[in-house]
């Protein structure tokens, strides 16, 4: 690992990411609407892209700019950037722990069903596609940016679970508020569950698609709007408080359990290390 | 070639030299504060004391995560000293809360996907060239489940 002075020494790497910051930001979020949902661009999707086309490895013509060696140095940024995110998240959880508290058990046991992800996208992911460890990533979680914090701590994101948290979460940020408001719209037509359950389930962790979910529902069952809404908020701050907890001691083992009985066996246990 | 690459180096992730952590964090802290000053009506010193206050915040997590015997990652740490210190009932919780209410949420991960962007390795983009679609696929089914299971149990106990 290289030392503090070598990484601060940087100065391309890090000035290069505080332009992609100002520009991602001065640009701000876009929302184009389609139909029911929205496809959402938010300005760190614009420097998740900005940041691949100063990459050496995405376009050869950055290399008199930036090698290897920047490549190498802004990995373990990556972690440390989303620090100062992360305090921020638990400065937002706090303040509604009464709420969370007052909410009651249907509300918290809920919360466990957000490893439904598991029993549905990870058999698919393994056996249908089969894919090998990125599955893992991408299947451990709904791939929001706590999650990614875990598989960028535990595997690093340069890792293929790294890999496939990272291709969820993008799908998610562009498409995810057009899919939570598609299902949420096709289950409350269907009448399988209560309104109140549906409701509950659109806290996934992401206020956007949060809000598609539940504006989708409010939609299609008008007379609940202000109790759905209340619900979804009181489930999605719950899910901000218990999800990160619930990812590193249940999901991930859990999913690395499943790994290791359906999964493809890597020829050298270092692939997990690169 | 380089160590960076051995799975022996995840260690030194889970236990951080504190001295550089320190020295990278607020450096980090000062971009996000551009960043802050171009996405928000905060003025830079509203967001410069919002972001040293975020920043106390990740070093005691850090420090934590240091001293504290039980392994778990900085993230979870830094997330329960941020709920700690906001807690209705925690002494000072609405000062923390008046000076953090300048920097914006999602503003502070936009250096991080820079950083993520630009730290995309060949392999990586191999594995996205020959598995994007998939990716597509299990997204879909990702989200699915997690709506449909959430749904399910608190159908069962409502």
């Amino acid at each position: 690992m290289e030392k503090t002075k070598d990484i601060l020494l940087d100065w391309r790497l890090h000035l290069s990411v505080l332009v992609i910051t100002v520009i991602a930001e001065a640009v701000g979020v876009i929302a184009v609407p389609i139909g029911i949902g929205s496809i959402l661009l938010l300005p760190l999707l614009y420097a998740f892209v900005m940041g691949l086309i100063l990459n050496p490895n995405v376009i050869r013509k950055v290399e008199g700019w930036m090698g290897q060696r920047e490549v190498r140095a802004a990995s373990p940024l990556i972690v440390i950037a989303i620090m100062p995110f992360i305090a921020k998240f638990g400065t937002i959880i706090g303040p509604s722990m009464e709420k969370i508290i007052a909410a009651g058990p249907a509300l918290i046991l809920q919360e466990l069903g957000n490893l439904g992800t598991i029993l549905l996208a990870f058999p698919v992911a393994v056996l249908v596609l089969g894919m090998g460890r990125e599955a893992v990533g991408a299947t451990f979680s709904v791939a929001r940016e706590p999650n990614i914090a875990i598989i960028a701590d535990k595997y690093g994101l340069k890792s293929a679970e790294g890999a496939g948290v990272m291709g969820v979460y993008v799908i998610g940020t562009l498409f995810g508020t057009f899919i939570f408001a598609i299902l949420a719209s096709l289950l409350a037509t269907s009448g399988w569950f209560s309104i109140e359950a549906l409701a509950m389930a659109c806290g996934i962790g992401s206020g956007s698609m949060m809000a598609a979910c539940s504006g989708a529902l409010s939609h299609a069952v008008p007379e609940m709007k202000e109790q759905i809404l209340a619900l979804a908020g009181a489930s999605n701050v719950l899910t901000y408080a218990t999800g990160l907890y619930l990812c590193i001691f249940v999901a991930l083992p859990v999913t690395e359990k499943l790994y290791d009985l359906l999964g493809r066996k890597e020829p050298v246990a270092s692939n997990a290390g690169e | 070639m380089s160590t960076a690459e051995l799975p022996v180096d995840y260690e030194a992730n889970t236990k951080p030299d504190l001295g550089q952590h320190a020295v990278l964090l607020a450096a980090v802290s000062l971009i996000a504060l551009v960043g802050n000053t171009v996405a928000t009506d905060a003025t830079v010193i509203q967001g410069l004391v919002g972001l040293a206050v975020l920043y106390v915040i990740a070093m005691v997590g850090l420090v934590l995560t240091h001293v504290v015997p039980i392994n778990l990652p900085s993230v979870a740490w830094i997330s329960l000293v941020g709920i700690l210190a906001t807690l209705p009932w925690t002494p000072g919780s609405a000062w923390v809360l008046d000076k953090v209410s300048h920097v914006n949420f999602l503003t502070l991960a936009t250096p991080c996907l820079a950083y993520a962007g630009i730290a995309i390795t060949r392999r990586e983009i191999s594995i996205a060239k020959s598995s994007g679609w998939k990716l597509f696929i299990v997204a879909v089914l990702v989200m699915t489940g997690t709506y449909v299971g959430s749904a399910i149990i608190a159908d069962l106990f409502l």
